[in-house]
């Protein structure tokens, strides 16, 4: 079949031909989560300096992302990534699609009736059981004891070639899980704090009597004596707690769509609801101000496509943060544009 | 759609996975679809309860208290924000006496103690057993009862579950069902046979609106409020038409069916015993249907032939049930009672012989003439084009429908406190403090949480189980 854009198709392959491993000499970016005798979970900051060294900017900061779009071709930005060619399934427009229509930020926006607190604990809970819907079926084992998802298959917690992810141990030392490991360490720590009402209160009784008019959106505050959910006895914490445990959400997803898309969810037919819940985490992670650019990288390109077919509307964070050229290109690619 | 750019698509192939995959696979399908699903629905509920308070602020004498009203309503949101959030066990209520068992499960009264209020807490054991159908019933009756929000239902507050059980927290009717009005009284006046008629039509009206078909309306799942009207209740059976491809129409056969052995017993002696209007006898026979709809069988003596000939069936398969109930009501008992079910099953077979009103019982022609359009040919069954024939039949004159469940009842409980249970034939039932677990998992049940973290999440079916209304009581 024809494809008229077969001219750049050839450039492209040019281009990516060489392995990714090649042209990014960065050992896989970790940030780490450990845990440690009181619970807590650290993070260090995520950083892709040592890509950005090399290349051109990448998508690291709302302002930068912009300055790409308006600059770089769809074609360069996509480079830029590293992906390997040819490129993934579920980056093909075709199997980026949804079980559901309309505007999916009317799931995440913040009613003007409900406590910015309460707003974040519940989508917490919503995004975990949802997530863990999923991760069931990698994780779950047959009766000969194997899983999809098993220390073979994943030996490490990945999201592609540049991306992996190591625990803490109780020495604060970053170790290299079988992705399933990781995966288990992680649901106990985040139900852990989910199911510790220290963290989120489930009393009835103290709910927030009184509205602040300063706690009028969601961004988080800066001012030591007040923080985000004060009134209704969510803890001074709370907001970075629920930062990390979207943190670490967000890394289950990217492994489930790098090492898991279509073995077994394309075959299981479940792609289109891992796309549906997916997209409304990531947009409600960042209307939220939970997950920042950064974190965000191993599923950049699909979150650009996203935004340039319509998934994300224009006026969400998630918008914001996506790269339209990139997206574009990919639906052109797909002959879709 | 191949495009060389992008990994190609290969053919796709679920049996490469082994069941529990698949299992897994069924369940997270659904739990998507319902998760966008109660997502759109609350949001929406939510956005409503915003306009109506902003357009009760239209009202100028309430200025002065709209801080105060948009306060209330914020704590009612973040009430049931935390709600949906609270993980529900049974630890949380106080269980105060068993009103029901069956085969599955038992109900009991039970108090939740953050609050004190009275609840019916319907219990269904998982077993490795649990079959495929025994989960569908569950989810039906979860489904149907989770939408719809009538007077006419009962209403379900939450579900949960735990490794060993799955819950539905429901209100607690306190009058009773219909089955115990008919032991205590036997026979119905016309005139209240009238008003439980017409009670039941709208009942009825207001779940197929809904898009559910009961398929299973018999005197025990209609329940008694505090103030003597009815509410459907038991939607095990139910069957959904939303969502499904079908146009409307089932052919199957759920039920189990005369089979072949049952014609070697078509001739039974006992029939001639069951159809003379002997009262003692008939209440020793409801007694005995008592212990029956506790089976694993249940009664069959209100379900309409199509249901078990194959021919396929919809909504008027609940209006032959209704029928059946009013000549239960006027002449003492179905009109199919056998001692037997496999007897039942012929005579409803066969109704264009069997079905007969008894010489000795004197009702109105009106009443006559209503059962019969009830208990007929699915293709004349009077209810087909809708509940508003039924309601037109001349037995109803006079019936104000729109009113009807402000009128004052024919039997009204007199209730001694909101745990009174007179009107539960308690007296059969074992009374344990505890909803007692199968013993070899009591201790499990007892840690709750188990040692293998992904354990108590994950071990379970149905895990989109959960259900939870916005009450009236969080405002």
């Amino acid at each position: 079949m024809s494809n008229i854009f077969s001219g750049i198709n050839a450039r492209l392959r040019g281009t990516s031909n060489k392995p990714a491993s090649t042209k990014s000499p960065i050992s896989p970016t970790s940030d780490d989560g450990r845990l440690n005798s009181s619970g807590g979970l650290s993070q260090k900051s995520h950083s892709s300096a040592s890509l950005s060294s090399k290349l051109p900017p990448l998508p690291a900061s709302p302002s930068l992302s912009q300055t790409i779009t308006m600059t770089g071709s769809g074609e360069d930005i996509l480079t830029s990534y590293h992906l390997p060619r040819p490129l993934p399934l579920w980056l093909n427009p075709a199997y980026a699609r949804h079980i559901v229509k309309g505007n999916f930020m009317t799931l995440s926006a913040r009613p003007k009736t409900v406590e910015p607190g309460e707003w974040i604990a519940h989508h917490v809970v919503e995004h975990y059981r949802n997530l863990w819907n999923f991760v069931r079926v990698i994780y779950e084992k047959e009766e000969d004891g194997t899983s999809i998802c098993n220390p073979t298959t994943c030996p490490k917690m990945s999201a592609g070639t540049n991306h992996s992810y190591t625990w803490l141990n109780s020495r604060f030392e970053p170790i290299e899980l079988p992705a399933i490991e990781y995966i288990a360490l992680m649901q106990r720590w985040i139900s852990g704090k989910i199911d510790d009402t220290k963290i989120f209160p489930t009393e009835p009784s103290g709910v927030s009597f009184a509205a602040n008019p300063n706690i009028g959106n969601s961004t988080l505050l800066s001012g030591t004596d007040e923080w985000i959910g004060k009134r209704s006895g969510f803890p001074k914490d709370f907001s970075s707690i629920c930062q990390t445990i979207f943190l670490q959400m967000f890394r289950v997803y990217a492994h489930l769509y790098w090492a898991h898309f279509t073995e077994p969810f394309y075959h299981l037919n479940l792609e289109k609801q891992l796309n549906s819940c997916f997209s409304h985490f990531v947009l409600t992670a960042t209307a939220l101000d939970m997950l920042k650019p950064p974190a965000l990288e191993p599923m950049q390109p699909l979150i650009d496509l996203w935004a340039a077919n319509g998934t994300f509307p224009p006026e969400s964070k998630a918008y914001e943060y996506a790269n339209l050229n990139a997206g574009n290109r990919l639906l052109q690619m797909a002959g879709m544009a | 759609m191949n495009v060389p750019e992008f990994s190609s698509a290969p053919e796709k192939y679920p049996a490469r996975y082994g069941p529990r995959a698949n299992r897994n696979q069924e369940r997270c399908f659904q739990i998507a679809q319902s998760f966008f699903k109660n997502g759109v629905a609350r949001t929406k509920a939510r956005y409503e309860r915003w306009k109506e308070l902003e357009e009760r602020l239209q009202d100028p004498a309430l200025q002065p208290k709209r801080e105060e009203l948009y306060m209330q309503l914020r704590m009612s949101e973040s009430k049931y924000l935390r709600f949906l959030r609270t993980k529900e066990s049974l630890s949380n209520y106080t269980p105060i006496k068993t009103i029901g068992k069956g085969y599955a499960g038992e109900v009991k009264l039970v108090r939740r103690k953050q609050d004190g209020r009275v609840y019916a807490l319907k219990r269904l054991v998982k077993t490795e057993m649990m079959s495929h159908e025994q989960l569908a019933r569950v989810r039906a009756e979860r489904d149907a009862l989770a939408e719809a929000d009538s007077d006419w239902v009962v209403k379900l507050y939450t579900t949960f579950q735990d490794n060993m059980s799955l819950y539905l927290l429901m209100e607690y009717l306190p009058g009773g069902d219909l089955m115990a009005l008919l032991i205590k009284y036997q026979i119905f006046s016309e005139d209240v046979t009238r008003f439980y008629a017409a009670e039941m039509v709208l009942a009825i009206e207001a779940i197929h609106r809904l898009g559910f078909i009961h398929r299973d309306i018999k005197p025990d799942n209609i329940l008694i409020d505090r103030h003597g009207h009815i509410k459907l209740a038991n939607f095990g059976l139910s069957k959904g038409f939303r969502g499904d491809r079908s146009n409307g129409r089932y052919k199957e056969n759920q039920r189990p069916g005369p089979s072949d052995n049952q014609k070697r017993n078509s001739v039974n002696i006992d029939e001639i015993s069951l159809t003379v209007s002997n009262r003692p006898q008939i209440n020793i026979w409801r007694h005995c249907r008592k212990v029956l709809a506790y089976s694993t069988v249940g009664t069959p003596d209100y379900v309409a032939p199509e249901l078990f000939t194959g021919r396929g069936y919809s909504f008027e398969i609940d209006w032959w049930s209704l029928g059946t109930i009013l000549y239960e009501c006027l002449v003492g008992w179905p009109p199919f009672a056998s001692e037997a079910a496999y007897d039942t099953y012929t005579k409803i077979i066969n109704w264009r012989e069997s079905f007969i009103f008894p010489d000795d019982v004197q009702l109105h022609p009106n009443s006559i003439g209503l059962v019969k359009s009830l208990v007929c040919d699915q293709e004349t069954r009077l209810g087909r084009h809708g509940a508003d024939e039924i309601k037109a039949h001349p037995f109803f004159a006079g019936v104000d429908f729109g009113t009807l469940r402000h009128v004052r009842a024919p039997f009204q409980p007199g209730l001694t406190s909101d745990v009174d249970t007179s009107y539960f034939p308690v007296e059969d039932l074992p009374q344990t403090e505890e909803f007692s677990p199968p013993a070899a998992a009591a201790g499990h049940l007892a840690n709750g949480a188990t040692d293998d973290p992904l354990k108590p999440d994950m071990s379970l079916p149905l895990i989109d189980y959960t259900f939870r209304r916005f009450e009236k009581s969080f405002m």
